[in-house]
């Protein structure tokens, strides 16, 4: 079973409280839940809505067709009617917004006790109870949901990527977060600009001027021993690119969030996309390492944050964390076991970097000598070696679906969601493919080439136009993706699951 | 007093400690950078003398003909990138707020490419000591106009000559809250004397060195115009007569009239970035 709730309004009515209360209540019950945000760059006003799925198994994405469809204004019913499915639940009326959610949790069958807990979260207690009271007691539909005795009531762990991001980084001992506010990578900044309230918080939050001062200061603390880490999306990514070729040369250890909206330029500032493959991949003038790692979903945020810390301190480069608008944004349940390793800080003692060419046996003084220039590069070419041989000790890829299907299905970032839950559906009709999950993208692990190498077909899946992934496998494997194997979306909108399990139905073989 | 003439005599004997590397600089014969790099030098003498070792001090510098004082001064930091030495300071005064960082930058690095980070420094008031190189023209790239350059300079890139007025740092630095603001020509001496201020000053100190290109922007009898600010008994607490001293030299064409203020122009500490953020 899945359910779709859509609760739709304009800024500033609380779409996003009333999703969190209705997400807690369903944890609370047993079920699994998954949501995401849709939202337009403005604060007040203009029409925003929140997706979110719940299944009595593990959910990762959003399908079509509306369940029960929430009304914070006309709007929202006048836009999404037309999703709703037979039987569908429309709440709607001029109530205040905790009196949806205490019809919502009427439908869905969670104790009052549950929303009380829930509106003690919030300010004004005693009024938002009686609101939400109000709806409950009004309200007589219910859908008879059973009470699940899995995941011990709410046992799960339940987080937006950003949220997970934030846990990640200070799990790995973040010293210092510099950022420059852009969307959808500010999210995180908020995070853990929040973070720092706790008790016993030691990272600091930093703004400063622009994307060119954050890096630069990022680099100046971690040639210190720091464990700073930045974020910024596309068009701030670029303005940082000059520094990262100097992360390269200096080698200097530096975790860089690179949140994907869609371009270019300006482009779509709220909405989601995989644009910036090529850019996380080639950013920089000269040749030099860098690791890139794209997570799929909340739990990967965190671990993969982890693991670009460890990664970018181990081998002093600059270490990409690729994620999206729909990573960061979205919500998921998801079990709380972390793989999570120690990170020490590889500069322990005061050294000497330079942006020039320069002499390691003296001083770190800036070279022009052609022997030391060579000899420079191929410290640097030993080093990629190096890098790309121990990156088959991590999890440079996961698989899922059929593993002895001739049908690969290849995908990285936020996609991973879709496609499983797209396999499932899949799966029901007596179809199956492999999905592999492009976890590191740089260096390319010689194993996926070799999981390549086996597969019959190879579908792509991105939210990008030009399939920037296949543009990959040309060059890391030699395997040209036919045009039409590539399934693509590229209006700032995630995959639906269903959607995608029928494009992915029509390639089968 | 008494005890630091005491300690004078017998450090007499004493070998400096040495904070050079082994590079032969490369400036050019009478450059005025060597008169910067010998300042510091004893700045850093006397620090050490003083008890302080050569593991509290970072050196940054940009990209120009300044930049290579990092091959020479062989302190822990980085030779970082055109204009971006300011905020690499910034980052690593958080990261170590007890390490006594300088940065050197050239007029090229500080007024044009990174003219951002040199208002926010002072707005931020980190604490570490920027020293601009100032020879108002762009050296290591044969001669073209920097912000600071005087109108009708000429180079090949501009054979009609520069029809811009100059920026005024002093006025810059006044307006955008830096709490310690100076002005000394490349000598040895003043060097010394003005590092040492900055040093005591806690916060950010603003310190831009005149001196002249020996190639490409010669010596205009700056000395024949200059007079202490200190001599002077200027009120270097007062921001309006700090700015009425700036105003005096434009850093246009020397007339006869042009008079150079050199010397604190300005001091009032306050709270510093790395306090601010301390928690």
């Amino acid at each position: 079973m899945k359910y779709n709730i859509l609760i739709g309004g304009a800024a500033g009515q609380g779409s996003n409280i009333i999703t969190d209360i209705v997400s807690e209540g369903l944890l609370n019950k047993g079920y699994y839940v998954f949501y995401s945000r849709d939202y337009q760059s403005l604060i007040r006003g203009g029409h925003n809505f929140n997706l979110l799925s719940f299944s009595d198994e593990p959910v990762y994405s959003n399908s079509s067709g509306i369940d029960i469809l929430v009304c914070l204004d006309s709007k929202t019913e006048d836009i999404h009617k037309k999703a709703l499915k037979k039987n569908a639940i429309v709440l709607s009326g001029s109530n205040p917004n905790m009196f949806f959610a205490g019809q919502i949790y009427k439908i869905l069958g969670i104790e009052l006790e549950i929303l009380e807990k829930q509106m003690k979260k919030l300010k004004n207690f005693v009024e938002n109870m009686k609101e939400a009271l109000k709806g409950y007691n009004s309200e007589k539909r219910n859908l008879g949901l059973p009470k699940l005795n899995q995941n011990a009531h709410g046992g799960l762990r339940f987080m937006t990527g950003s949220q997970a991001i934030a846990y990640g980084a200070l799990k790995s001992g973040l010293d210092l977060y510099y950022a420059y506010p852009m969307t959808p990578a500010t999210p995180l900044m908020m995070e853990l600009g929040q973070m720092q309230l706790e008790k016993d918080s030691r990272h600091k939050v930093i703004e400063l001027e622009s994307e060119i001062a954050v890096i630069n200061a990022a680099l100046g603390s971690n040639l210190l021993g720091s464990k700073a880490m930045i974020g910024t999306s596309g068009g701030g990514f670029d303005l940082m690119t000059e520094s990262l070729s100097l992360a390269g040369m200096a080698e200097i250890p530096l975790v860089i969030y690179l949140s994907q909206r869609p371009g270019p330029s300006t482009g779509v500032a709220t909405y989601t996309s995989q644009g910036d493959l090529n850019l996380a991949l080639h950013a920089g003038h000269g040749e030099f390492s860098r690791i890139v790692i794209a997570p799929g979903d909340s739990k990967e945020s965190i671990e993969k944050t982890n693991e670009c810390f460890y990664l970018s301190q181990k081998y002093r480069v600059p270490c990409i964390l690729l994620g999206d608008k729909h990573l960061a944004e979205s919500k998921q349940s998801f079990e709380s076991e972390l793989d999570l390793r120690e990170v020490e800080s590889s500069i322990v003692k005061p050294e000497r970097f330079n942006s020039y060419e320069a002499d390691e046996d003296k001083d770190e003084i800036a070279s022009e000598e052609a022997g030391v220039i060579k000899k420079n590069h191929d410290k640097r070419l030993k080093k990629q070696k190096i890098i790309e041989k121990d990156i088959e000790n991590f999890e440079a890829y996961k698989t899922f679906g059929n593993t002895n299907s001739k049908n690969l299905i290849l995908s990285w970032g936020s996609t991973k969601g879709s496609i499983i839950d797209a396999l499932k559906i899949l799966e029901e009709q007596d179809k199956s493919a492999k999905f592999i999950q492009i976890l590191i993208v740089e260096p390319f692990s010689r194993k996926i080439i070799s999981e390549l190498n086996k597969a019959k077909k190879i579908i792509v899946v991105e939210n990008n136009s030009t399939s920037q992934l296949s543009r990959l496998l040309a060059e890391k494997a030699q395997i040209v993706v036919d045009d039409k194997n590539k399934i693509l979306r590229y209006d700032g909108r995630p995959f639906l699951s269903d959607e995608l399990a029928e494009e992915i139905r029509r390639r089968l073989k | 007093m008494k005890k630091q003439e005491k300690n004078n005599k017998k450090s007499g004997k004493e070998k400096l400690a040495n904070v050079r590397t082994t590079a032969i600089p490369t400036w050019c014969p009478g450059c005025f950078n060597f008169m910067i790099l010998a300042g510091f030098e004893r700045f850093l003498q006397e620090q050490i003398k003083l008890g302080k070792k050569k593991e509290d001090f970072a050196i940054v510098s940009g990209i120009g003909c300044h930049a290579k004082i990092f091959d020479y001064i062989n302190l822990p930091g980085i030779n970082s990138l055109h204009g971006r030495g300011i905020p690499t300071a910034i980052g690593m005064k958080l990261a170590k707020p007890e390490l006594n960082v300088f940065e050197f930058a050239g007029d090229g690095d500080a007024y044009a490419e990174g003219m951002e980070h040199l208002i926010h420094a002072a707005r931020y008031n980190s604490n570490f000591k920027l020293v601009v190189h100032n020879n108002q023209v762009f050296a290591l790239t044969v001669g073209e106009p920097s912000p600071v350059t005087e109108e009708g300079f000429k180079d090949k890139t501009n054979p009609m000559g520069v029809k811009l007025k100059p920026l005024n740092p002093i006025k810059l630095m006044l307006a955008s809250g830096a709490s310690f603001v100076a002005r000394v020509f490349a000598d040895v001496n003043q060097i010394q004397q003005v590092l040492n201020e900055a040093q005591k000053h806690k916060g950010f100190a603003f310190i831009e060195v005149l001196q002249p290109c020996v190639i490409f922007h010669p010596d205009t009898n700056y000395k024949a115009h200059a007079y202490n600010l200190q001599e002077a008994k200027h009120d270097k607490t007062n921001i309006k007569a700090a700015m009425e001293r700036a105003e005096e030299f434009d850093y246009d064409v020397l007339k006869s009239s042009t008079k150079i203020p050199l010397g604190i122009f300005y001091q009032k500490e306050r709270a510093t970035f790395e306090d601010i953020l301390k928690r």
